[in-house]
């Protein structure tokens, strides 16, 4: 017993000592641990706000330097800085690397001293307690309340974040992939000659189909003026008309706005500025005074109105105002400015983007703004708007430029036809009328194309030439109006001119069919209405009491004409 | 090409042999282009090897020998073999993801090694109980390894926190299907440490959790770990599952603090009852109400779509053109410049990006209901109680980490460290024992 | 008894079902599985060089790094990869040079052809070189995942992260997507 004893108390001994030293190892290291911890987190921050690869320093100096590329002193500072940026961060490289390492062998140590300490002190139950199996019931009650209320919370939470979340996607009608266009999502021909929905009307050609329009009205007294409603922003571009709802666009060095007016009031019933569009240039281009930011003529599928600025910016709002989306196409070098006008075909938005470097046709979906193609044209510069008309059995998107008149399948933008027949600058747009296209410039020509399985020359003029206003097509005349007053009526297959008048203000909007009558409006505002035949016969004269060179667009029982400052319903 | 006008830089980045390439007259030769090869095939056959053994002796040492001291070895070789050397990738626990992703993706070619490292442990787990979390995972080694204090988590609090592991492995699963991402892995606090390598967030993450793994004992493994899930339920229906005695048990107390995760479920006292009075009508109404709060779930869960669907790429990317082409943000993103320049089209873009909303309504509906279901489940099990005669582990949360096994006095027997007189002295009177080795 | 005997049966029937279960769900995965690890790696024709793959990799030094392929590098003396667009003169001053790291070393060759080789101790992925490559020159310099460094980790944090969507999963076999006449290596077989 006497020698147990001793043995013992050693081994207690040693136990007690081992314990000890293990506790200040173990405390050493966590402190230690802890430290390094600081240290690491504090040079991360540090490397966080200065990326020694990235230095300010450098880069000023660097810029001085691209002044001063001889000066030694200015170089001998760069090299410098760079060595020592890139020792920097290749030290910090080496920081983290050892730093971790170490903290990984002081926490190890800190550990395997914890364990040796706590195997020392084993753990045992404390039996004088009382059990704790009462408490059984009690905490499961407690657990049923905590639970309720924590899975409820956890339930509601889900709930609100739900809730809260919208997306935008829900509000675009998607198609599937694979399918090229909704057939509903573009209107038929019916639908597009009930309305005014771009530059010279339905397919752009000069027709209107409402026929029941005033032909007298006197705009400074107000007589037959429906209203007249100022529009605060510039722009030569047309009025388009779908429904009861008018869209116009205007624009000045400073900003580009889109608007739309109530068609029996004559409200402006929204007004969508277009500021912020991605890819806008910096600056604005030149334009010249007679063109103008906004020369283009909006237009509209019934469900979108498009609109394309001389930045190059093109836009497409819903009937609401609502930005669909927008684009910029490139600044279009331009030196009077871009003036060629929008058309849609199907779920194609269709741009002539005839500019100095050369000529393209766009096409961009209706819907998302995506470019379906873009069609390079062996042309000229040109001011002149497209016609989408349907030559027989195929669709056909007609183009006037120099030296070519072009026609495209808007579906591919492939080139169809082309002659040869136009020079200068070209700002007339094409007409047509059963199977024969004209194209007219001033110091050019008026050619009249025949056109079918091939494009030929049928006819040509070259007199009194137009070099603003497009020529008009009916079933049995050509009308050219030209911007030094004159007004020409030609037969349509022959080309046997039949008269001509001359007017004292000349003439920048175009001719217009209404049933058999011509409505031409001179630069002063005045209209004049005339009998579509062999013979001149002067109908009436209308004045506006404003300057005006934009086309009206003729609706049910209505005309609306746009002037320098106003929109003016003509109607009863 | 109006889009390549707007970011000249995509253009220009097509390769192109502007200069020609030089013919040397000077005799030089140019280099060889190294392509150092990635780990060879064989070493991924030495870590299946590897797993088996591991899993196997886990077994062995939980079951048959009962040695928590060679448990202990086996879980710090898997911490130093799967943690730190294999920088704990794969691991079982993302695994789960990985499948997830093959079964929705036929596009995903899922390796060997993956399909085995997700169906060994649950097999062994389904037969012999979660031998796996106790020696094999290097997850939960790091954090058995950091076990200093640990103290009782109250058992309302234990259940709350239990229903976590079960919304993690369903946002995992439902990421992880429809390609969002593999959250396992982004939200892994200790892959950092094996590595030596992680972002800082996730380091601050990393060491918060091994610290408060040193009071609150293996707090990923019980609160989260979305395999724990699957672990539960094979355990809970093992063949066979370890004991805390060898023998038989004589509800003398002495294992009731051993284990540092709450799994033992201690034995009723005399006149205990099953029941409480009017819980019977709760539990009917509990009962009755059950569909509505699993379809309400489901339907909760149905209308996270469009939050949750944002994680994936496609979908922000879509949201992302959407904002910019409607003028609500101005300035264009790497990556919508990126998609732009490329000339896809912004359609199919919205389309897929629509689908896999539609995928995440569906998904969102199993994986609401589903949580639902668990929390009906739950709160049953708060008003149901079994009869517990005698002192046994909870199958479903015991790791079968053996560190019960000494404090039984049948467990010393067995050792050969009492006799078993002593035993029955032990037996006789209900002597607080001083001091015993382990 | 007879409540153990039902209590068993009913487990031994579950475990029997999962058991099934998971030798099916194996047995569908074989199927879309191959015995090759898949790797992770970038498509530099997709790349834009956006400077994300430096900083996003787990690993302190990002285990993506610029690879040069001399079979298309015209050697020239002014080369937009190395110098800075203009920079004052044509040699290995830091202030012409682009590399942040200068991990481009430059040596003569013959008139007027001059060597470029990537340190890939000191390189950090940033991609510089790689935009004045393929803006100015042959694009002989680009990115690649070089898996000696990499860890193969199931998410790869940078290709979470990548604006072009330019990272995909090859097969260990095949792990580099190269450029020029060393794209041939692994179509010989």
């Amino acid at each position: 017993m006497m020698e147990n004893q001793p043995r013992e108390n050693t081994k207690e001994n040693r136990s007690k000592i081992g314990h000890t030293i293990a506790k200040r190892i173990a405390v050493v290291t966590a402190v230690l641990a802890a430290i390094l911890s600081v240290l690491m987190i504090a040079n991360y921050i540090q490397t966080k706000s200065v990326d020694p690869l990235n230095s300010q320093a450098i880069s000023q100096l660097m810029t001085k330097l691209s002044e001063n590329p001889e000066d030694t002193v200015l170089i001998e500072q760069i090299r410098a800085l760079d060595l020592l940026a890139r020792k920097a961060y290749f030290t910090h490289q080496w920081q983290i690397r050892t730093g971790s390492y170490l903290l990984f062998a002081f926490v190890l140590i800190c550990l395997l001293a914890t364990k040796y300490m706590s195997s020392l002190e084993p753990r045992l139950p404390d039996l004088t307690k009382t059990p704790e199996r009462e408490k059984d019931w009690e905490s499961r009650l407690l657990s049923r309340k905590y639970f309720l209320y924590g899975g409820l919370g956890l339930v509601l939470l889900a709930f609100v974040l739900g809730i809260l979340s919208q997306t935008e996607l829900k509000k675009i009608g998607i198609v599937g992939p694979g399918k090229d266009r909704e057939s509903s999502d573009f209107p038929s021909i019916k639908e597009i000659r009930n309305n005014w929905p771009g530059f010279r009307g339905p397919e752009g050609i000069g027709w209107a189909y409402h026929t029941d329009v005033p032909t007298e009205w006197d705009g400074p007294s107000g007589s037959k003026i429906l209203w007249k409603t100022p529009i605060p922003h510039p722009g030569y571009n047309s009025p388009i008309v779908w429904g009861n709802r008018i869209f116009l666009s205007g624009a000045d060095r400073r900003t580009q706005v889109v608007y739309a007016i109530d068609a029996d009031s004559g409200d402006i019933l929204w007004q969508a500025e277009l500021n912020d569009v991605p890819g806008t240039p910096e600056r604005r281009p030149q334009v010249t005074e007679d063109t103008g930011f906004a020369a283009p003529t909006m237009t509209t599928d019934g469900t979108r109105v498009f609109a394309l600025f001389a930045t190059g910016d093109i836009a497409c709002f819903d009937f609401d105002g609502n930005r669909i989306w927008a684009k910029n196409l490139g600044v279009p070098e331009n030196h009077y400015g871009h003036a060629s006008s929008l058309i849609t075909y199907q779920d194609l938005l269709l741009v002539q983007y005839d500019q100095n470097p050369g000529g393209r046709l766009l096409a961009l979906r209706t819907r998302s703004g995506d470019l379906v193609y873009d069609q390079p044209r062996e042309v000229e510069i040109s001011w002149a708007s497209p016609i989408l008309v349907n030559t027989g059995n195929r669709p056909e998107l007609i183009l006037n430029s120099n030296p070519f008149v072009m026609s495209h399948d808007p579906r591919t933008g492939q080139e169809l036809w082309r002659v040869r027949c136009m020079l200068g600058e070209i700002a007339p747009s094409p007409a047509y009328a059963d199977g024969m296209v004209f194209v007219v410039n001033d110091y050019a020509r008026l050619a009249a194309i025949k056109v079918g399985e091939t494009a030929e020359l049928v006819w040509e003029h070259i007199d009194d030439l137009s070099e603003v206003s497009s020529p008009l097509a009916t079933m049995d005349y050509v009308f050219m109006a030209a911007s030094y007053g004159t007004l020409s009526c030609f037969d349509r297959k022959t080309g046997e001119r039949f008269w001509i008048e001359e007017f004292e203000e000349g003439f920048y909007s175009s001719p217009i069919l209404v049933g058999n009558l011509v409505y031409l409006m001179d630069i002063t505002g005045a209209m004049y209405v005339l009998k579509a035949d062999k013979e001149f016969q002067l109908v009436s004269r209308n004045e506006l009491g404003e300057r005006a060179m934009t086309i009206p667009a003729f609706m049910h029982d209505r005309i609306y004409i746009r002037g320098f400052e106003n929109l003016y319903c003509v109607g009863e | 090409m109006a889009f390549l006008l707007l970011s000249p830089i995509f253009l220009l980045s097509q390769v192109q042999e502007r200069f020609p390439k030089p013919d040397f007259q000077s005799g030089y030769v140019r280099p060889d282009l190294l392509t150092p090869a990635p780990r060879a095939a064989v070493w991924e056959y030495l870590d299946i090897f590897v797993l088996v053994v591991a899993l196997s002796l886990a077994t062995y040492f939980a079951h048959k020998q009962r040695s928590r001291r060679n448990i202990f070895l086996l879980m710090v070789f898997s911490l130093i073999y799967f943690g730190f050397y294999r920088k704990g990738c794969v691991c079982s626990v993302g695994a789960v993801q990985n499948v997830s992703y093959a079964l929705f993706n036929p596009a995903y070619i899922i390796p060997v090694s993956v399909i085995v490292f997700f169906v060994l442990p649950l097999v062994f787990t389904l037969f012999y109980g979660r031998t796996f979390c106790a020696a094999v995972c290097p997850l939960g080694a790091i954090q058995d390894a950091v076990v200093l204090k640990p103290v009782n988590v109250p058992q309302w609090l234990a259940t709350l926190l239990g229903v976590f592991p079960y919304v993690y492995l369903g946002l995992a699963v439902l990421f992880a299907a429809t390609g969002a991402g593999f959250i396992i892995c982004q939200y892994d606090p200790f892959v950092g440490f094996f590595r030596f390598g992680a972002d800082f967030n996730m380091v601050i993450l990393g060491m918060s959790m091994l610290l408060l793994g040193t009071v609150v004992a293996r707090p990923y493994c019980r609160y989260l770990c979305p395999l724990g899930v699957l672990l539960n339920w094979m355990s809970r229906i093992s063949r066979r599952h370890v004991r805390i005695t060898p023998d038989e048990c004589n509800n003398c107390r002495l294992c009731e603090d051993s284990c540092p995760f709450g799994a033992i479920k201690k034995a009723d006292e005399e006149n205990q009852p099953i029941k409480r009075e009017g819980d019977i009508r709760r539990l009917a109404l509990i009962l009755v109400l059950s569909p509505a709060i699993i379809l309400g779930s489901g339907w909760i869960g149905s209308r996270l779509d469009v939050s949750l669907s944002r994680l994936h790429p496609s979908v922000s990317l879509a949201e992302e053109i959407l904002l910019e082409n409607s003028g609500e943000r101005t300035e264009m993103t790497d990556a919508t410049k990126a998609f732009r320049a490329s000339g896809k089209l912004s359609e199919e873009l919205f389309a897929e990006a629509r689908s896999i909303q539609i995928q995440f309504r569906k998904g969102g509906w199993i994986l609401g209901a589903f949580v639902g279901l668990v929390l009906f489940l739950k709160l049953i099990g708060l008003f149901v109680r079994q009869s517990q005669k005698e002192y046994d582990m909870d199958k479903g949360t015991c790791f079968s980490c053996g560190r019960c096994f000494a404090y039984c006095p049948y467990e010393q027997v067995r050792l050969g460290l009492m006799t078993p007189e002593e035993l029955k002295e032990l037996e006789r009177r209900e002597v607080r024992i001083k001091q015993f080795r382990a | 008894m007879n409540r153990i005997k039902r209590r068993d049966f009913f487990r031994n029937g579950f475990r029997a079902v999962l058991g099934l279960t998971f030798g099916g769900l194996a047995g569908i995965l074989f199927r879309k599985s191959s015995a090759e690890e898949m790797v992770w790696q970038l498509d530099p024709n997709i790349c834009i060089q956006c400077e994300k793959c430096a900083v996003n990799c787990v690993l302190p030094h990002s285990a993506v790094k610029c690879v040069h392929s001399y079979s298309m590098c015209g050697f020239c003396d002014l080369c937009s990869g190395y110098l800075q667009p203009g920079a004052r003169s044509r040699d290995t001053g830091a202030e012409s040079q682009l590399c942040p790291s200068g991990a481009i070393k430059r040596t003569y060759v013959e008139d007027p052809y001059f060597e470029y080789t990537i340190d890939e101790e000191l390189c950090i992925g940033c991609g510089k070189c790689v935009k004045g490559c393929n803006s100015f020159g042959n694009g002989s310099l680009y990115l690649q995942v070089r898996h000696d460094r990499c860890l193969n980790c199931n998410q790869c944090s940078i290709a979470r992260r990548c604006p072009s969507r330019a990272w995909k999963r090859v097969p260990a076999s095949q792990p580099y997507i190269l450029r020029g006449d060393e794209s041939q290596r692994y179509l010989k077989g």
